[in-house]
């Protein structure tokens, strides 16, 4: 029995060396953990710049006409800094971005669209047009959309309410199950009639805190590739045009 | 390069602590079993609430695009057939893991409309491996008390496998507490259409005026009906993609996104922490200001 309490103790002893040495480990682990996502983030920032600058090359040419269209999701908070929006704007129409939607849930933008309109030269309100009905001042400048949530729900349902009521309007409403009145390119006829684009934007930036869409005009989104740049406050031009550029060499299958 | 590493060295992370945590629980209990914390007991059938994620903020809805079945197939030398297998799997243990954590849904893209348009022979393997393992897992879904439910078109798919898909729902319905949708010849236009067509039919049944058409009528109309919380709190994509691919397109409005770069037959019970401590530590605002 005597014999054992020496042991027993050794033990314990071992044990809470142990239990520090793997405490310490863990924390170590923490510390080169975190150092690596400060390291990464400097090198991104440096990486942007450089971008920025022209002094690397792969980013100096965008092929920019696969971009036919662009979304920019702005969170409410971020869609206050009208100054900051149309400073990315300028960057777009720099960068040959041609078709811009603006979207904020509360729809703050479209409530300052003339003005945002104004401060960027060059800049247009997009209207549905034919794809030949292009001005030559449309070419060389940037046409706007302003978007809000009223523009994704609301206006489905008002689609289906119109698409309902032309049904209705058939000779015999009770025998046809909708088949020939509820397809998409009707849903799309009936959008514009309530004065939404159906235009499908081939690139969704997302800027603000939330990695979410914040309910962005849901039936424009099905392959729209989707990529969130973080804070609008924070934006850099190198980041954008490598969001931009990743998006050129995205092959998509369509489920096929 | 710098995105391989990070998630070497989070997974590396996750690994030390989760040798350490079992360890120095076992030294605890060698040492004075009256010290054990209750708060950490062990509920059968739940999954100890890994650390650095809390419980009371789990989503109550999880949806995932199953993408990189085929890409893991070709990388590890094996056939497109034995991709999806090793996909199918992965949900089962995906869903079990998601149930035990708390999370009450959980909605899988399994095959989309556009999938028809992929060869003849991988559609036919696809539909055979929906029916074989539907059927194989109606006794693990009863003992788990999962309530299984598919959504989708199918109207183009084989009539065994609608035939499955009726019994596994029927022997699943009276379960409350979990929900496994699956998305089969999904489409979210064809959801969208499908609730408008449904809206006519009520309309012409005299259950509706056109006046009481809005968006929570609406709603009601989705195929997502099947469910408490039709709107997922996350989606997970894999495979490196970044975007929605035609799902679920009204339910996602404030949907939290997370693309995650690992191929579906690798997105193991790290990844699914890694996506959940993501979400966990998002403020979400609903398009609202707080």
């Amino acid at each position: 029995m005597d014999s054992n309490e020496p042991m027993l103790l050794l033990s314990s002893r071992i044990g809470q060396i142990g239990d520090l040495g793997l405490d310490l480990l863990w924390r170590f682990l923490h510390i080169v953990v975190s150092l690596f996502h400060i390291v990464s983030g400097i090198f991104e920032a440096i990486q942007s710049y450089a971008i920025s600058l022209g002094l690397i090359q792969k980013y100096s040419s965008v092929d920019i006409e696969k971009l036919r269209c662009l979304a920019v999701v702005l969170d409410i908070e971020v869609a206050r800094d009208v100054a900051k929006v149309v400073e990315l704007l300028q960057w777009l129409k720099t960068i040959g971005v041609k078709q811009v939607g603006l979207f904020d849930s509360q729809g703050l933008l479209k409530k300052s669209k003339d003005m945002i309109l104004e401060m960027v030269p060059g800049s247009t309100l997009l209207q549905e047009t034919g794809e030949k009905d292009i001005s030559p001042d449309r070419k060389e400048g940037i046409a706007i959309e302003f978007i809000s949530s009223s523009d994704n729900k609301e206006a489905v349902v008002k689609a289906a309410n119109i698409l309902l009521k032309r049904h209705l309007k058939t000779s015999h409403p009770e025998k046809d199950e909708g088949n020939n009145v509820f397809t998409e390119s009707h849903l799309n006829e009936a959008l514009r009639v309530v004065g939404e684009n159906v235009h499908v934007p081939d690139l969704m930036l997302v800027y603000g805190p939330v990695r979410s869409h914040l309910g962005f005009p849901a039936w424009r989104l099905r392959y729209t590739e989707i990529v969130h740049m973080g804070s609008l406050k924070y934006m850099r031009y190198g980041s954008l045009l490598k969001a931009i550029h990743k998006f050129t060499g995205v092959r998509q299958n369509y489920g096929v | 390069m710098l995105s391989l590493l990070s998630c070497f060295l989070s997974l590396l992370s996750f690994l030390v602590h989760s040798c350490i945590r079992p360890w120095t629980q076992a030294k605890i209990s060698l040492k004075d079993e009256k010290e054990i914390d209750e708060g950490t007991s062990y509920v059968a059938g739940e999954e100890e609430t890994p650390k650095g994620l809390l419980r009371e903020q789990m989503p109550r809805h999880v949806a995932v695009i199953m993408d990189g079945n085929r890409r893991w197939a070709e990388r590890a030398g094996l056939l497109t057939s034995q991709g999806h297998e090793a996909g199918a799997e992965r949900l089962i243990e995906f869903a079990e893991l998601c149930f035990k954590l708390g999370i009450e849904t959980v909605s899988a893209f399994a095959f989309s409309t556009e999938n028809w348009g992929r060869h003849k022979i991988e559609v036919n393997c696809l539909m055979s491996l929906f029916q074989r393992y539907l059927k194989s897992k109606i006794h693990f879904f009863q003992s788990e008390e999962i309530r299984v439910s598919v959504i989708g078109n199918l109207e183009k798919i084989p009539e065994s496998l609608l035939g499955t898909i009726k019994e596994t729902e029927e022997a699943t319905k009276r379960y409350k507490k979990k929900h496994l949708i699956l998305a089969i010849d999904y489409s979210g236009r064809f959801d969208i259409l499908h609730a408008c067509k449904s809206i006519v039919k009520k309309s012409q049944q005299g259950l509706i005026r056109e006046e009481d058409v809005d968006q929570t009528l609406f709603e009601r109309e989705l195929l997502t009906k099947c469910t408490e919380f039709p709107s997922p709190d996350l989606l997970i994509r894999t495979s490196g993609e970044q975007r929605i691919s035609n799902f679920l397109l009204w339910q996602l409005a404030y949907t939290e996104l997370f693309f995650s770069p690992v191929l579906w037959p690798d997105f193991d019970k790290d990844r699914v922490i890694e996506a959940l401590v993501s979400y966990q530590s998002r403020e979400r605002r609903f398009g609202c200001r707080i």
